[in-house]
């Protein structure tokens, strides 16, 4: 069971000033949606946007608060 | 640490095909919705693809993804030896157009219906006592 603040904090932290919104989508705290806008993914490649909001979150996989986290990643502005 | 022999087998593998993709289950019969939504934007893509069923070694195959990739989920579709990634980003850039660039092939008139596009190719294997 992830507290889907903290895991928004955690994706904020690692990219400062991004927009983050993390929502539960089974309504069993596990599996989550995080939509995340940020001015670093420019230039990356989608794979590369996905590794970056995943690191952020890693210590909450590793530990098992999350089994699941789709992904949705956009530059600001486009 | 993943084992050396096996990643070098995913390693030749990735070289192999140009358009590879590692999932649960076959094309024929995916066992993951994930998968099987890969599996139904490179078929409506008409595009030939090698792959991988990685549910008879996942927690091996996790670990060599992780090291070759930095990825641990499956399912994951490499285009021209590089991680383009999982289900999330094959539909999103499926509908984009950006799926088809990568594979360089022309972006499919309409969008695979469910309903077809979830029928088998082929009836299952019958079970046989």
């Amino acid at each position: 069971m992830a507290d889907l603040g903290e895991i928004e904090a955690m994706i904020e932290a690692a990219l400062p000033g991004a927009a983050v919104e993390v929502v539960d989508e089974t309504g069993g705290g596990d599996h989550l949606r995080a939509t995340v806008t940020a001015a670093q993914f420019e230039g990356l490649s989608r794979i590369d946007q996905h590794r970056l909001v995943k690191a952020a979150v890693k210590a909450r996989f590793d530990d098992g608060a999350i089994h699941a986290l789709s992904v949705k990643t956009a530059v600001p502005g486009s | 640490m993943a084992d050396a022999e096996l990643k070098q087998k995913v390693e030749e593998l990735i070289a192999a095909n140009p358009v590879l993709l590692f999932m649960k289950g076959t094309p024929e019969m995916p066992r993951c919705g994930f998968s099987m939504r890969v599996v139904q934007a490179l078929d409506a893509m008409d595009v030939e693809y090698g792959a991988v069923d990685v549910l008879p070694a996942l927690q091996p195959l996790r670990e060599v993804t992780a090291e070759i990739s930095d990825w641990q989920t499956f399912p994951q579709l490499y285009v021209n030896g590089e991680l383009l990634g999982g289900a999330d980003i094959v539909e999103e850039m499926f509908d984009s157009g950006e799926l088809a660039e990568a594979l360089g092939v022309e972006q499919p008139a309409a969008a695979p219906s469910p309903a077809t596009a979830a029928a088998p190719a082929q009836a299952p294997p019958l079970q046989i006592e």
